[in-house]
């Protein structure tokens, strides 16, 4: 996995790309470690260019959210494309992190 | 440093080694013997139980030479001390003639003792290290031993919580179906777990459970469902309540990131129909006697995330004739060997192409299949299951 950071103001959108897998857990450890540095209010996960993302991935995500919450950080996902929507969807991961389709 | 095992000296007057003995004394060598040429056969056979850190041999003692040195090698008890050699020798030849007959190092006289002591040190320093190496490698090959031991039975337990033959054989007969399977864990555990059982004449629940991760901690997990599933006050006839009470029992108990996705389904042989909720698990796969597909719907939050999730109950048509087939993500997200994902497509395809076959049970064929384009190393625990319902009457109570 690689990732880009675009900052707006309090907003940030982390611009995903690759597979979203147990080996990208140190980059979400570092992903969350600098959110409190930043001063981010907002961060939006945007994975139109992940092309590949497994349950261990999905459990970066439950972890991500609730980095966010209790950093006081409104966390959604945006754009999610072919498996990475399927997975989304068959797991209702939706309906607990904000998610555009 | 190097006191313990003795240190030998092979001496032609073993009243004039009284320097080496200081030296290595010096060196912290606490046990010497010295022995004349007539001793030396005796201070070897002694060594069995304890065998010495270093064998110094005077060049002067009387019968060495090349075969003494090649005697002393074949001793299973010497055969990795060092052997030095103190003496003078007469050209390159007897030098290389010794050192392939036996001798670790030669120490050619004149020699200080200062220098001696160096060389002696050397050796001691290097036996020491290659003993403690041998002892860690010694304490790894046991570790490893009881390690394996102790997963080959905890492997056997985990084998223990899928329903055993004769299960599968009941549940056969009496609801008139054909039922086989395939664990395999990625390791020597697995996050994966399946079961069936009765609910009445008519109606048997199925269900397939996939924990995050595979190993120890998700076989671990695989435990607890057990566990679970076995109370008595589960809706076992309702798979959406199922789930939902499943689910409020593993949130809280399952850390933070560990979940599971579960299919449970409850087949019913006289209504022809599969009623069946899912909490993050692949889609479920039927076909029907004439060829065709159906993939079943699947939405629902995984088991163990939120406390209030709410699961639905979709039904599929599952007339004689037909086959449910269950699968873990493994199936679909494994890659083949051109390193392009297996996908749900492929798993179509497969069971698609299976139609002409006319096999009561082609699990066997379709894995083989399966395990042609896909490495056998899987990355994930992989579980399979299918059921098909028989056409002919059924040979059980009704």
């Amino acid at each position: 996995m690689d990732y880009t950071v675009h900052d707006s103001g309090t907003l940030r959108e982390l611009e995903m790309r690759g597979q979203i897998t147990f080996e990208a857990d140190t980059d979400f450890r570092t992903i969350l470690g600098e959110w409190e540095t930043a001063g981010i209010a907002d961060c939006v996960l945007n994975l139109s260019a992940v092309d590949y993302m497994d349950s261990a991935g999905l459990g970066l995500l439950v972890m991500a959210n609730n980095a966010a919450r209790q950093a006081g950080i409104t966390f959604r996902l945006k754009h999610p494309r072919g498996q990475v929507r399927d997975l989304i969807e068959i797991s209702e991961f939706h309906t607990i992190i904000p998610c555009e389709f | 440093m190097s006191g313990g095992s003795p240190v030998v000296i092979g001496h032609p007057r073993p009243s004039a080694a009284g320097p080496l003995r200081d030296v290595l004394g010096r060196l912290g060598v606490r046990r010497v013997a010295v022995v004349d040429g007539d001793g030396l056969a005796q201070a070897v056979a002694e060594a069995t139980a304890d065998p010495p850190q270093l064998l110094l041999l005077h060049a002067g003692l009387p019968g060495f030479g090349p075969d003494l040195l090649v005697g002393l090698r074949e001793m299973a008890q010497l055969r990795d001390v060092p052997i030095l050699v103190l003496g003078r020798f007469a050209s390159g030849s007897r030098r290389a003639e010794l050192m392939r007959a036996g001798a670790t190092d030669l120490l050619a006289r004149p020699l200080t003792l200062a220098e001696l002591a160096a060389r002696l040190s050397v050796h001691l320093e290097r036996r020491r290290l290659d003993r403690s190496l041998q002892e860690v490698i010694r304490s790894l090959h046991a570790y490893h031993h009881g390690a394996m031991q102790r997963m080959a039975l905890a492997r056997q337990m985990q084998l223990g919580l899928l329903p055993d033959a004769a299960a599968c054989r009941s549940l056969e007969g009496r609801y008139g179906i054909a039922m086989d399977s395939h664990f395999e864990s990625s390791s020597e555990l697995g996050g994966d777990l399946w079961g069936a059982r009765p609910l009445d004449d008519r109606r048997f629940a199925l269900f397939l459970c996939d924990f995050t991760g595979h190993g120890v901690a998700a076989a671990l997990n695989t435990f607890r469902l057990h566990t679970l599933l076995a109370r008595t006050d589960l809706p076992a006839d309702d798979p959406a309540e199922t789930l939902r009470t499943l689910n409020g029992l593993l949130v809280g108990l399952l850390p933070e990131a560990q979940f599971a996705a579960m299919i449970y389904a409850v087949v019913d042989v006289s209504a022809d129909r599969l009623v069946y909720a899912t909490a993050g698990a692949p889609k479920p796969l039927v076909r029907q006697r004439d060829g065709g597909l159906e993939v079943g719907p699947s939405c629902g939050l995984p088991l163990g995330l939120a406390g209030g999730a709410r699961y639905r109950n979709h039904s599929l048509d599952f007339p004689p004739g037909s086959t449910l087939l269950l699968f873990s993500d493994a199936l679909y997200e494994a890659r083949g060997w051109d390193g392009e994902m297996f996908g749900y497509g492929g798993v179509t395809d497969l069971v698609r192409g299976l139609g002409d076959d006319e096999l009561e049970r082609p699990l066997d064929l379709m894995l083989d299949r399966y395990f042609a384009t896909v490495p056998r190393l899987l990355a994930d625990d992989l579980t399979v299951l299918w059921i098909s319902r028989s056409v002919g009457p059924r040979s059980g109570p009704d």
